[in-house]
Formats: C-alpha cells, sequence, structure tokens
C-alpha cells in the first residue's frame, strides 16, 4: 500500500479507526505545519493538528490520540510516535515533562513535603489568625453562648462565699483596669471579658477562657491558690490573652483547615489513618497558644503592678495538687500547708514529663516557671 | 462459569472467539504522574482537581487493552471542573442546611435525593460517552426515568431512618419516647434486609444499558445470587459476635463484679472493633469485591458477546495484605503502585468471549456525552461502574 520509503519526516505508520466502523486501517499519518495528514486509502483526510487530543508522552504504553470526530489513530512503537510529534512540532506541556523527569519528580516531591510543612508550621496560623481578626464578634458571642450551653451540664452556680468571691471579682476587675489603660496608651484596645465563677465535679481545678469573651473560673481553682486573689488575677490575665488572640477562633479554623487536608490526603485509604495527623496538630496548635497566653499574662500582669514572677505559686500548688489531690481543695484555706503522705519523689511527675513532650496540651510546667520568672526581671 | 479455553467450534455455531484484557499501567510511570498531581493539587488549593483526574484517567484507560488495543478517553478538564463546582456548591449547601435546623436539614436531604438518580445517571453517561474503543465511543442509554424508578426504593428504605434520627429531641440528655429504640431497630433492619435488593437493581440498570455499536448489554444475574453473597460476610460476623458473647459469658458465668464489665467494656470491646474493622478491611471487603465482581460482570452481555470474569479471592486478599504493609512500611508512597497493581489483577481477571467479529461493527448514530456533573458527583460519593 505505501510506496514511499520510511524517512521519520515523511511521517509514521499508524492504525486507524474512522470512527464509523471499528475495523483498524493501516495509514501513514504526517504532521506538517499544524495539519495532521491521514493518508487512508479510501478518504484521506486533513485535521487541523489543535483539535486533536494527543497523548502525554510516557515512558511505556500505547499511543492513543483521540480525532474530533471519534476516530483514532493509535501505535504501539511509543518511541516512534514521540520523536514523530516532536518533529512535527508538537509542544509539550511542562507538567509532562516534569511527569517524565525523575529528577522532576523528586524535586515536586521535596517541593511537595516543604508545602506541607512550611503550610502547617507558618500559613495555617497565619490564616486563622487572618480569618480570626475578621471574624464578627456578634458570631463569636454566639459560639461563647453555646460553648457555655453546651458545658453548662458540667457547672453549677458557685458554693465559694459571697466574700470571697467580690474579693476575686474586685482584684480582677483591678488589674483589667489598669491594663486596659494602659494599653489605651499604647494604642491598642482590648476586647472585652466577663467573668463567671462556677463549681464543677468534673474539670477540678481550672480556668477556661470561651470564644466572645467568657472567663471560666472553677471554685476549686480559688480554693487551690487558697484565695490568693493575685495569683488568681494571674489565671484570669493568660484566659485574658486567650481572648485577645481569639485563640478559641483560630482553634476551630485550624482544626477546620487540617481536617479537610487530611481526609483529603488519606481519606480514600483509612478514615482513622486520617484523623492522626488531626489530633497531634491541635496538641501543638494548643501548646503555641498557651506560649502566647503567658506573655500577654506576664504585660496583664505588669500592668496592673504585679511581678510575673507571682505565677511560679500557680505551678507550685499545681505540682502540690499532682501528689496530694482533692486534700488541698478544703472550702477554707487551710491554716498550715498541708502535708502529702506520699513521697514528693513519686513516678507521678515523670510520667507526666514524658507525655508533656509530644502530646500534652499545655508546656511542660518547668519551661513555664522559667517564663514568668524571666519576665518579672 | 468458566470457559474452557481449548474450545472446539461445533458445527453449525460461530466461531467462539476471547478477547483478554490487558493493562500495561506501571506503578512507577503512575507515581510520577500522582506525585506532580498532588503538587499541583497543594499549590492550587485543590482547583486542579479535574485536571488531576483527567490526567489519572487517560493514563489508566490508555493502559487498559482490550484485545490488544487501548480505550480511549475523552473527557475535558474544564467541562469536568464545572460539574466539580456544582456539586461541591450542593454539598455545603447540604451541609449548611442540616446545621440551620431539623427541618431545613430534612428538605435539603429530600431535595438531594430528588437530584440524586438524574447525577447517577449523568454521571454514568459521562464516564461511558466519554470512552471509545478501536473509534468508537461506548454509550449509556438507561433513561432517566428507570434511574428514577431504580433509585426510588433505596429512597423509600432510607426515609424511615432519616425521619426517626430527625424525630430525636434536640437537646441531647432528653430521653428518646420509649417507642424510638424499637422503631429505630425496626428501620434499621429493614435497610439491611433490603440492602442487597437495592444493590442488585442499582447495578441491574447500569449493566442493562451498556452499548457498543449498537450492540447493548443485558444483565442476567438473579436476585437470589446478590442475597446468596451478602449471607457469608452476615454470618461471619454473627459467628463473631456469639463467640464473643459466649466468651464473655463463661468468664462471668459465677457472677458479674463490676470490675469484670469494665474490663470488658474498655479492653475487650475496643479490641473486638479494632477487630471486625480489620476483618471487613481486609478479608470481607476483597472478599465482596471478588465475588461481586465475577457475579455481576460475568451476568453482562448479550447474544452476541459477553464479559468472563474470574477474579480469584486469594489474590486479591494477599495483593490487600502487601499493599497494605508497604503503603504502611513507605508512609504513603506505595500508594499508586498498590492502585496500578490492583486494578492490572481485576482487569486481567476480565475478558471477552463473542461470536461475531468485533472488529467489524459499525457506529451506532452518535449521541452527547452526559453532563461532566454527574461524572463529579459519582466521583464525590465513592460511585463507580466497578471495574
Amino acid at each position: 500500500m505505501e510506496h514511499r520509503p520510511p524517512v521519520p519526516d515523511e511521517g509514521l505508520n499508524v492504525r486507524y479507526f474512522d470512527g464509523r466502523s471499528n475495523r483498524a486501517q493501516a495509514v501513514r499519518a504526517r504532521l506538517t505545519d499544524g495539519w495532521l495528514h491521514i493518508d487512508a486509502a479510501e478518504a484521506p483526510r486533513q485535521i487541523e493538528a489543535r483539535r486533536v487530543q494527543w497523548p502525554e508522552r510516557t515512558r511505556r504504553g500505547p499511543r492513543i490520540a483521540l480525532l474530533p470526530d471519534g476516530g483514532s489513530i493509535q501505535s504501539t512503537d511509543a518511541a516512534a510516535w514521540d520523536a514523530w510529534v516532536r518533529a512535527g512540532g508538537q509542544s509539550e506541556s511542562p507538567v509532562v515533562r516534569l511527569q517524565q523527569s525523575w529528577r522532576g519528580v523528586v524535586l515536586s516531591l521535596c517541593l511537595l513535603v516543604a508545602l506541607c510543612a512550611s503550610g502547617y508550621v507558618w500559613g495555617l496560623p497565619w490564616a486563622a489568625r487572618v480569618i480570626a481578626d475578621r471574624f464578627p464578634d456578634a458570631a463569636e458571642r454566639q459560639i461563647g453562648e453555646a460553648v457555655l450551653a453546651q458545658v453548662g451540664d458540667l457547672m453549677q452556680p458557685s458554693q465559694l462565699a459571697e466574700a470571697q468571691q467580690q474579693a476575686i471579682e474586685r482584684a480582677w476587675q483591678q488589674v483589667q483596669r489598669a491594663h486596659t489603660a494602659a494599653q489605651a496608651a499604647r494604642g491598642v484596645s482590648v476586647r472585652p471579658a466577663r467573668l463567671l465563677i462556677r463549681h464543677s465535679e468534673d474539670i477540678g481545678p481550672n480556668a477556661l477562657a470561651l470564644p466572645g469573651g467568657i472567663l471560666l473560673l472553677t471554685d476549686d481553682m480559688a480554693r487551690l491558690l487558697q484565695h490568693d486573689t493575685e495569683v488568681i488575677a494571674g489565671v484570669l490575665a493568660h484566659e485574658l490573652g486567650h481572648v485577645q488572640h481569639r485563640h478559641g477562633v483560630r482553634m476551630l479554623v485550624q482544626i477546620g483547615v487540617l481536617g479537610f487536608a487530611a481526609s483529603a490526603l488519606w481519606g480514600d485509604y483509612s478514615g482513622v489513618l486520617a484523623t492522626v495527623p488531626l489530633w497531634l496538630g491541635q496538641a501543638h496548635y494548643s501548646r503555641e497558644a498557651e506560649r502566647e497566653a503567658d506573655a500577654y499574662a506576664a504585660t496583664v500582669l505588669r500592668d496592673g503592678g504585679l511581678s510575673p514572677a507571682l505565677m511560679i505559686r500557680l505551678f507550685e500548688r499545681f505540682a502540690l495538687f499532682k501528689r496530694c489531690g482533692d486534700e488541698l481543695l478544703q472550702p477554707e484555706p487551710a491554716e498550715t500547708e498541708v502535708v502529702c503522705a506520699e513521697p514528693a519523689t513519686s513516678e507521678q511527675p515523670q510520667q507526666g514529663r514524658l507525655w508533656g513532650l509530644g502530646f500534652a496540651s499545655h508546656p511542660a510546667d518547668a519551661d513555664r516557671i522559667s517564663f514568668f520568672r524571666d519576665a518579672a526581671r | 462459569m468458566p470457559f474452557p479455553n481449548n474450545h472446539a467450534p461445533s458445527a453449525g455455531a460461530a466461531t467462539v472467539r476471547h478477547l483478554p484484557i490487558t493493562f500495561t499501567g506501571s506503578g512507577s510511570e503512575y507515581f510520577r504522574i500522582w506525585i506532580v498531581n498532588l503538587l499541583l493539587l497543594f499549590v492550587t488549593l485543590g482547583l486542579y482537581w479535574p485536571w488531576a483526574k483527567v490526567r489519572r484517567l487517560r493514563y489508566f484507560w490508555a493502559n487498559t487493552l482490550v484485545d490488544g488495543d487501548p480505550l480511549g478517553f475523552h473527557g475535558e478538564a474544564r467541562q469536568m471542573f464545572k460539574g466539580w463546582v456544582l456539586v461541591g456548591v450542593l454539598f455545603v449547601l447540604y451541609n449548611w442546611a442540616s446545621s440551620f435546623s431539623a427541618i431545613a436539614g430534612l428538605v435539603a436531604f429530600v431535595a438531594l435525593a430528588a437530584l440524586w438518580p438524574a447525577l447517577w445517571r449523568s454521571s454514568l453517561a459521562f464516564r461511558l460517552g466519554n470512552t471509545s474503543w478501536r473509534g468508537l465511543r461506548f454509550r449509556f442509554v438507561g433513561s432517566l426515568r428507570d434511574a428514577y424508578l431504580t433509585q426510588l426504593p433505596s429512597f423509600l428504605a432510607a426515609l424511615p431512618l432519616v425521619l426517626l434520627s430527625f424525630a430525636l429531641p434536640e437537646d441531647p440528655d432528653a430521653t428518646p419516647p420509649a417507642w424510638w429504640a424499637g422503631a429505630f431497630g425496626g428501620a434499621l433492619l429493614l435497610f439491611l434486609l433490603t440492602l442487597p435488593w437495592l444493590f442488585w437493581r442499582m447495578k441491574a440498570y447500569q449493566h442493562r444499558h451498556y452499548s457498543y455499536a449498537g450492540l447493548q448489554t443485558d444483565f442476567r444475574a438473579g436476585l437470589g445470587a446478590f442475597y446468596l453473597i451478602a449471607l457469608k460476610p452476615l454470618l461471619v460476623l454473627l459467628a463473631l459476635v456469639g463467640l464473643s458473647m459466649l466468651y464473655v459469658g463463661l468468664r462471668f458465668a459465677g457472677g458479674i463484679a463490676w470490675d469484670g464489665v469494665l474490663w470488658v467494656l474498655f479492653r475487650v470491646l475496643p479490641m473486638l472493633f479494632a477487630g471486625a474493622g480489620l476483618l471487613m478491611f481486609f478479608v470481607i471487603g476483597p472478599w465482596l469485591t471478588a465475588r461481586l465482581q465475577n457475579l455481576v460482570w460475568t451476568k453482562t452481555g448479550n447474544a452476541q458477546m459477553r464479559f468472563i470474569s474470574q477474579l480469584g479471592f486469594r489474590r486479591l486478599l494477599l495483593l490487600g495484605f502487601k499493599n497494605g504493609l508497604l503503603i504502611a512500611l513507605t508512609l504513603g508512597l506505595y500508594w499508586p503502585f498498590a492502585k496500578v497493581a490492583v486494578a492490572r489483577l481485576r482487569l486481567e481477571a476480565v475478558h471477552i468471549r463473542s461470536v461475531i467479529d468485533m472488529e467489524a461493527l459499525a457506529a451506532a448514530e452518535h449521541e452527547q456525552p452526559g453532563e461532566a456533573a454527574g461524572e463529579a458527583a459519582g466521583d464525590l460519593f465513592g460511585l463507580d461502574m466497578g471495574l
């Protein structure tokens, strides 16, 4: 059928399907000046090359080019096809060039890892901060109320004496006012926050900052700190830091984005696997947030005329609480320090330290103590 | 039924031909495509998805050789992008509505259910209509009406469950009314019992409407075969539950101590769940895949040609173990190799037996391939043709 000698420039022998019957025809295809010529014996055709769906170059496998009217030309000689197409002036997309070189692929992999890592370390916190800063206050307050309603079951009205509650409230207001004035002098506004004191059987000595500026303090926390209003103000200053940095909304955004990314990457293989980066990431981000809140607390305390070093007392009491437990939480402040029956060097703190490295949501106590000690200088 | 390879044409019968399906994809090739796709997906914040998908499908199609000739995928990424956006919007609206209020959620559920058969049909039409072999396109010829009729029982079977879940009081602490648990259990049982039937209806609709060059397939698998396949995994799971109950019964035969119950709750139950999950993922999943592929495709065909699938469970099982292990060891980098290996095993288990010359077929009249929105919907909800 073909009489011309097989010169590369003269075209390529391919199998041609005309799109009307599925019988293959052996034809010669030529590619010149942006036109594909198919020298079929019965009906030769010319097709604009840009309307043909050309196959992407791969190392192995057949080549099949799809013609606009449904027909196709194909060949199993990949090398000859690629040479023919290149000689015909068909350019190759950068994506294919990247896919076809191992160097490009390794580079892509490195880039992917670097992008993921930097997105995780910088991009995500940055995006969360930007979104949180533009988040409507009303919506944030709504979230806060919803969370309060949810944790409401764990909370009862405070059982502290009226005088004790007022003392805490008074001391905190004083510090907060001084801080607001100092911030105003620096040209920074302080987001409003209100204090709620609650009794809780379940969450022990604790303080929480809810989105929208609700500071929750448990009775047990006041008892643990022996109603020392200055240290309690320090604890509340830390929570006020969470409010100022909008950590609540930022956490929500970060967990949402991380969850989406994790499920997009691994979700189709295993749902369980997809949640692992999520809770690892969550622990990491809340450690960052705690450091920010600590730094804020130090500023608030200095503005209120108090030394950041008084926070050390909080950690001492916590350390004692770990050893002695509920004994420390007597309704009235003990006249003398409680002496614990258990020895101070138990296994417990070491275990806590181990967990603190990887998964705990707060930085290790020792780090925080040294931070506040330095801040007091 | 396995067909002997050394067949001799009986007097008067047409020559029987066997058309093998081979898969020439390679793991390392797909790995390179996959990595670059991932990078571009990341850089474009996911907008590249349709382009990535077209690259993947073209690669898999072009390396699937039916009787030595590759399949062509004609789908356009730009068209698929529109479908992808439409489905994304639907999905967001649905989630938003359900978080708004129970009634809005119910309305959204009904609206999505009303739209779903059309998307499903459209996705099948898009896949088939954009696939060609030897220069001729496949077609999906199921009607929209039949798609709705096929899906209607599924909707009706799921509706009681959905209605009951909306009937739950909003407050999580309020105890549901006494009749609720019984009604929910009944609805769940009804749904589970009808599940093989619903699945059979869907497969029958799909496999009765594939068409190539005017040759439309028929589907001859009976409903009984689907229930038989469902029976074995059910028996295995029941046996597992029975054995664990027997074990608990024997261990606490002398009276139940409180800490014993706690031990069961916190030690035995999670292990049981994890074990059942692993069994499901690594054993029952591949078993179902193999049995269903063999049943569904071997019963697909017509007087001129039919498919024959002989996928071995043991090979799929071993491949699943190997893939799981290597994916874990390589932190996921083995994923494309695994995908290629599974595609090879599943595709090469199938061949076509025909009594006509499969190289002398003429095109039926042309029809527009389906909307890309359907294709994207099928992808998002994990629906596919099973091969």
